[in-house]
C-alpha cells in the first residue's frame, strides 16, 4: 500500500517509520520547510526549531498547531500546512534568531555559494536584521591541516557532534560551555585524529568547518567543473565529485551512494587529491632521465617491443580498461604478462575474488555479529565506518588483530600473531563470537591475512549459515580487476623469463616494481638483467626514477575508466576537466576571439594509458587485433555498461567460480620464539596520498612497531633481498613477538605479513 | 474642427524644431572633452580601503553577476589568511560598463570610472591584469573598510575588535 500524507495540499509519499521531513526531502518537495540540524545520515535532533509545519488533526476537537517536521513521524492522511502567516512569522522569526549573531563573512566564507545557511536565509526572506548590538564573537582553534574552524559562524545545530561522537565515533571532539556560550571543537589545538574529519565540511550546513586544502586554492564553487568520479585510494570505491577549475583540480567532496559511501568519505579519499597537482607529478614524457617529445618515446617503446623480447607489468592501481588495454597488447605480441608483481599478491588477488559476493557497506551498516580481521580502518576506513554504523545499532563486534586497534576498543579484541590468524579464521564457524546473530559479517584485511588465511575464511563462510557474508580489503582500487588476469603463475612467469634472459625489457603500468610495491625486492635482483624499463604512470616513484622511458598519464579525474571495488562492483568514473594552461592571445598568432577573460585554453595534460597503447598497436601495425581483443575483454567483463552516476553493476558469480579452483595457497609456520611481521599502515597511506602533501604531513613516523618490552633503539631485519634498519617505535597496543612495519619495508626485505623474520636489536647505550 | 486641430499640432511640432535654431548643444567630441555626470559609467577599477590595503577579497560575485563574462579571477592567501586576489582580470573589449559588479561588490571594492572610450591595437591589450586594474585610492567611498566589519580576525585586527563585536566568549566558563 502506498503511504501519503498532504503538505500543502500537495501528495508525499512515504515510508512508514519516516519522519515528515525526511520524506519531503526524499520527495524532493521540502521546499517549503526550511530546517538545520536533520541531516539525513544523522537523523533529527529538534534542536534549531527551524522546521516548523502547522497540522491540522485528524478531528475537528484539536485546534491545528505548529510543530516540527523533522519530530513528527508521517503518517496516512496528515494534513500539514506552511504556506499559512504563522508558519512563514515562525520561519522568519526563527532564521532571524538563529543570525542574531552571524557575522558579515558571505564573501570571505568559503560556504558561501554552497552554504545551507545562506539558502534557507534566502528561502525564509529573512533580509533585514532587526538586532543591531554587538555581537558574540569566539577565538577559533587550529584543527590541523585540514579542517579549518571559524567559530563566529555557528548556528549550534549539533550535526557536527552528533556526525563526529555519533556517526564516526571520535573522541577527541565535541562541544564546550554553556548557554549562548557554547563552542564545538577541541579541547585543545591540534589535528583532528577522527579518520573521517573531513565531513565535518560537508556535515556543518555553515561556514564554521570549511575545507582548508581548498582553501589554499580557493574558487566558488559556482566556477568549479564537477563530474562523477570514483576514488582511487582504496578497493572501497566511495564516489566522488571531483571539482577543478582553469585545468586544476581543486577538491573532492562526497557523490551520495547509499550502498557504499552514503554521505560521507574518508580523508585519505577526501584530501589525497593532490597527487594531481604535485610538483613531483610527471607530465613530459622522459627518455633516459630527459624531457622529449610524446613520438620519441613512442619510437623508443615501439623498436623495443619489436624486438620481440619484452614483458607487461599491469598493476592494480590502474584502472580496468587501462589493464585490459596493456593485456591485449601483451596477446598481439605473445608477450607474457602479469597484473601483480609478486605470486603472493597474485594469490592474494585470487583468493580475494573466490570469495562470494561480499556485502555492500550498507549491508556491513546492517550487520549484527561482525568480525573484523586487522587494521581495517588503515587500509579501507570508509569499511571502518559501516562497521561504526553497524555499532551504533548494538552489533556485537570482535576484533582479530595483532595491535589494539581504534576499532578493536570498540569491541571484543583479540590480540593475535598473524600467523596465528588463519588458524583462528578457520575456527570461526563454531566461535561464540558470531553465534545467534540474523547476519553475520567478517571483514578482513587481505595482505594481513594472506592467502592462505583468505582460502580459510573462505571454507569458514561455507560452514557459516548462508546469509553469512565476508569481504576483503586492500589500498588498491582495482584489485578486483586486476584479479582477472591473475592466472596461477603469471607473475612467476614473467620472472622466469626474465631470468633466462628471454625477455629483456619490461613495460609497466602504474606499478613500482623497483620501488614498494610488493615483491619489489626480486625484482630489484631480477633489474639488471634488464636493458630497458618503460613505465606508463601519474605519479613519481623508484621505478620512474630508474626507467629507461617514462610515459605520463591522465590522473584519474582527468579521464574515463572502471574500476572494480571489493564487491566486485564495477563502477564507472567520467572525466571532470582537462588539465589545461591558460595561454594569453596576443601569444597565439591567428587565433579567434579570446576565452572569458582572456587566452585561449591549452591542454597540457598527459593523455590516458589507452591512448599511449593504441598509438602503440597503430606503430606496430596491430591496432585492429589489438582493439579487438580488448573490446572482446571488455565485453567478457562487463557486457553491460555501467553508468557513471548510476550504482554500478556486479560482476557475475560465474566469474567468480572460475578462481574458486585456484591452487590452495601454501601456509607458513612459524614457531612462538621467532619474530614475526605484521604490516603496518595508517588511514592517509597510499600511493598516491603520499604526495599529498597536507594529508601525509599527519603521517606517523617510520619505524619498526613493537611490544614495550623491547629494550632497544633501532634494530635491523634480515629478509631474503635485504637488510632493513629502522628506528624502534615502542607501541603498547601491539602484540608480543610482533614487529609492525611499513609496505616500503617489506619491499626492501622481500617478506611478506606473517612471515618470521630474523632480527638485530641495538640495544640501549 | 478635425483639420484645425491637425493644423494647430503641426504648427507645435515645427515650433519646437524651430525653436532649436542658433542653439549648439552638440559637443564635438573627442575634440572637445564631455561634461560626464559624476555617476557615469565607464570601465571598472579596484580600489583600496582607507588603510591603503586593496579591498578586493576574491568573492567572485563580480565575476559571477558579469553577463558578459569578462572578468576572471583567482582567490589568494595571505599569512594571516586574509584573502586577495592572486589575479584579476577584466577582458575590456567585452565589458559593456553595465555596473552589475559594482552593485554586487560586497567590499566596494570594483567601481566604474568615467574613462570609457579607449582603443587598442590588438584584443589582447584590452585584457587588463590586476596591475592596471588596481588604484591608489577609495574611489567614491571614502570610509568603507570590509574587514572591520567582518568577524574574521587578520593580522592587526583580533577577534572581538571588529566594529559592533563583543570581546571573545570565554568557552570555559560556566557562569550562568
Ligand atoms: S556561513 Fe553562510 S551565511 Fe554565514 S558567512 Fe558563511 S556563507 Fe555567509
Ligand atoms: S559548528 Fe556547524 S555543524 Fe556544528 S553546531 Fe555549529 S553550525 Fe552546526
Ligand atoms: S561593468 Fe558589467 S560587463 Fe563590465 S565588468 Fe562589470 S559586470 Fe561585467
Ligand atoms: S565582488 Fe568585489 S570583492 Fe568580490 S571579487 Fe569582485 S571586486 Fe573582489
Ligand atoms: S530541522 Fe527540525 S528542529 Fe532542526
Amino acid at each position: 500500500m502506498k503511504h501519503v500524507f498532504f503538505l500543502d495540499g500537495q501528495e508525499i509519499p512515504f515510508i512508514p517509520g519516516q519522519n515528515v521531513l525526511e520524506a519531503a526531502i526524499a520527495a524532493g518537495k521540502n521546499q517549503q520547510i526550511p530546517y538545520f540540524c536533520f541531516h539525513p545520515a544523522l537523523g533529527s535532533l529538534g534542536a534549531c526549531r527551524q522546521c516548523a509545519v502547522k497540522m491540522y488533526a485528524h478531528d475537528s476537537k484539536h485546534p491545528p498547531r505548529i510543530t516540527m517536521a523533522c519530530l513528527l513521524p508521517a503518517s496516512d492522511g496528515l494534513q500539514l500546512v506552511t504556506l499559512e502567516d504563522d508558519v512563514h512569522t515562525e520561519h522568519r522569526e526563527i532564521i532571524e534568531l538563529l543570525m542574531t549573531n552571524h557575522p558579515l563573512d558571505c564573501p570571505v566564507c568559503d560556504e558561501g555559494g554552497q552554504c545551507h545557511l545562506q539558502d534557507m536565509t534566502v528561502q525564509t526572506g529573512h533580509s533585514v536584521r532587526h538586532y543591531s548590538g554587538p555581537k558574540r564573537t569566539y577565538r577559533n582553534q587550529d584543527l590541523g591541516p585540514l579542517v579549518y574552524q571559524e567559530m563566529n559562524r555557528c548556528i549550534t545545530c549539533y550535526r557536527c557532534v552528533r556526525f563526529y561522537q555519533d556517526a564516526a565515533q571520535g573522541e577527541d571532539f565535541g562541544v564546550f560551555g554553556s548557554r549562548n556560550r557554547v563552542s564545538f571543537g577541541r579541547l585543545e589545538d591540534g589535528p583532528l585524529e577522527s579518520p573521517f574529519s573531513g565531513n565535518l565540511v560537508e556535515v556543518c550546513p555553515t561556514g564554521v568547518f570549511t575545507d582548508k586544502v581548498f582553501r589554499h586554492d580557493y574558487v566558488r564553487v559556482w566556477d568549479l567543473q564537477q563530474g562523477p568520479s570514483v576514488c582511487p585510494h582504496c578497493a572501497v570505491g566511495c564516489n566522488t565529485t571531483p571539482g577543478a577549475r582553469l585545468g586544476t583540480l581543486r577538491r573532492i567532496r562526497n557523490r551520495i551512494r547509499p550502498e557504499i559511501n552514503g554521505h560521507f568519505l574518508c580523508d585519505r579519499g577526501r584530501y589525497a587529491f593532490p597527487y594531481v597537482t604535485a610538483n613531483s607529478r610527471p607530465l613530459q614524457p622522459r627518455l633516459m632521465g630527459e624531457t622529449t617529445r610524446q613520438d620519441a618515446v613512442l619510437r623508443q617503446l615501439a623498436s623495443r617491443l619489436e624486438e620481440g623480447r619484452s614483458g607487461f607489468l599491469g598493476s592494480p592501481r590502474e584502472d580496468l580498461q587501462s589493464n585490459l588495454g596493456l593485456f591485449a597488447l601483451a596477446d598481439c605480441l605473445h608477450a607474457p604478462f602479469a597484473a601483480v608483481t609478486s605470486s603472493w599478491a597474485e594469490a592474494l588477488a585470487q583468493q580475494c575474488l573466490a570469495l562470494p559476493q561480499a556485502p555492500s557497506l550498507q549491508e556491513v551498516a546492517a550487520a549484527d555479529r561482525i568480525v573484523v580481521i586487522g587494521d581495517l580502518d588503515s587500509i579501507a576506513p570508509m569499511a571502518g565506518f559501516a562497521v561504526r554504523q553497524a555499532l551504533r545499532q548494538g552489533a556485537r563486534l570482535t576484533v582479530l588483530a595483532s595491535s589494539r586497534t581504534e576499532l578493536a576498543q570498540k569491541g571484543d579484541y583479540r590480540p593475535l600473531r598473524p600467523s596465528a590468524l588463519r588458524d583462528q579464521v578457520a575456527q570461526l564457524a563454531d566461535d561464540p563470537c558470531l553465534q545467534g546473530g540474523r547476519f553475520p559479517v567478517l571483514l578482513a584485511t587481505a595482505e594481513t591475512l594472506g592467502p592462505s588465511g583468505l582460502y580459510a575464511l573462505r571454507k569458514t563462510l561455507e560452514k557459516l549459515p548462508a546469509n553469512a557474508r565476508a569481504g576483503a580489503f586492500v589500498n588498491r582500487p582495482n584489485l578486483f580487476g586486476a584479479a582477472y588476469f591473475a592466472a596461477d603463475g603469471h607473475t612467476e612467469r614473467l620472472q622466469q623469463a626474465l631470468r633466462q634472459r628471454k625477455i629483456n625489457h619490461l613495460l609497466c603500468l602504474g606499478a613500482d616494481p623497483l620501488g614498494e610495491d610488493w615483491g619489489a625486492g626480486t625484482w630489484r635482483t631480477l633489474a639488471p638483467g634488464l636493458d630497458g624499463l618503460t613505465l606508463l604512470d601519474m605519479v613519481d616513484s623508484e621505478t620512474a626514477r630508474s626507467a629507461e622511458a617514462l610515459i605520463p598519464v591522465a590522473a584519474f579525474p582527468e579521464r574515463a575508466g572502471l574500476f572494480v571495488n571489493y564487491e566486485g562492483r564495477i563502477q564507472a568514473f567520467s572525466p571532470v576537466y582537462r588539465r589545461e594552461a591558460l595561454v594569453l592571445h596576443s601569444a597565439v598568432q591567428g587565433s579567434g576571439f579570446p576565452e572569458a577573460a582572456g587566452g585561449l585554453k591549452h591542454p597540457i595534460g598527459p593523455p590516458p594509458p589507452l591512448f599511449w597503447l593504441g598509438r602503440l598497436a597503430e606503430m606496430l601495425h596491430l591496432h585492429e587485433a589489438w582493439q579487438k581483443r580488448l573490446d572482446f575483454y571488455l565485453h567478457f567483463l562487463c557486457p553491460e555498461r555501467p553508468d557513471p552516476e548510476g550504482p554500478g553493476v556486479l560482476l557475475p558469480d560465474t566469474i567468480r567460480a572460475r578462481f574458486e579452483i585456484a591452487a590452495v595457497p601454501a601456509t607458513r609456520t612459524v614457531t612462538p620464539e621467532q619474530w614475526e611481521l605484521d604490516i603496518f599502515r595508517w588511514y592517509g597511506g597510499e600511493t598516491l596520498a603520499d604526495t599529498a602533501d597536507e594529508l601525509h604531513s599527519l603521517a606517523p613516523a617510520r619505524g619498526l612497531r613493537v611490544h614495550p618490552d623491547v629494550q632497544a633503539v633501532a634494530a635491523t631485519l634480515h629478509g631474503p633481498c635485504g637488510d632493513l634498519q629502522l628506528p624502534v617505535i615502542a607501541c603498547a597496543e601491539m602484540v608480543q613477538g610482533v614487529i609492525a612495519i611499513d609496505q616500503e619495508g617489506f619491499a626492501e626485505l622481500g617478506l611478506y605479513p606473517g612471515d618470521p623474520v630474523e632480527v638485530s636489536w641495538e640495544q640501549r647505550q | 474642427m478635425r483639420v484645425w486641430r491637425n493644423i494647430s499640432e503641426l504648427g507645435a511640432g515645427l515650433w519646437t524644431t524651430l525653436r532649436q535654431l542658433g542653439r549648439t548643444s552638440t559637443v564635438s567630441y573627442p575634440e572637445e572633452p564631455l561634461n560626464l555626470p559624476p555617476r557615469w559609467r565607464g570601465r571598472p577599477v579596484l580600489t583600496r580601503d582607507p588603510d591603503g590595503d586593496e579591498r578586493c577579497v576574491a568573492c567572485q560575485l563580480c565575476s559571477a553577476v558579469c553577463p558578459t563574462r569578462c572578468i576572471e579571477l583567482q582567490a589568494g592567501e595571505r599569512p594571516d589568511t586574509r584573502r586577495y586576489p592572486l589575479t584579476f582580470r577584466i577582458n575590456f573589449s567585452r565589458c559593456i560598463y553595465c555596473g552589475l559588479c559594482e552593485e554586487a561588490c560586497p567590499t566596494l571594492a570594483i567601481q566604474l570610472l568615467d574613462e570609457f572610450a579607449f582603443s587598442k591595437e590588438h584584443h589582447a591589450d584590452f585584457i587588463y591584469e590586476k596591475e592596471a586594474l588596481l588604484i591608489d585610492g577609495t574611489g567614491k567611498h571614502p570610509h568603507y573598510n570590509f574587514y572591520r566589519h567582518s568577524g574574521v580576525a587578520l593580522q592587526d585586527k583580533d577577534k572581538g575588535e571588529g566594529i559592533n563585536e563583543k570581546t571573545p566568549v570565554n568557552v570555559r566558563s560556566n557562569l550562568p
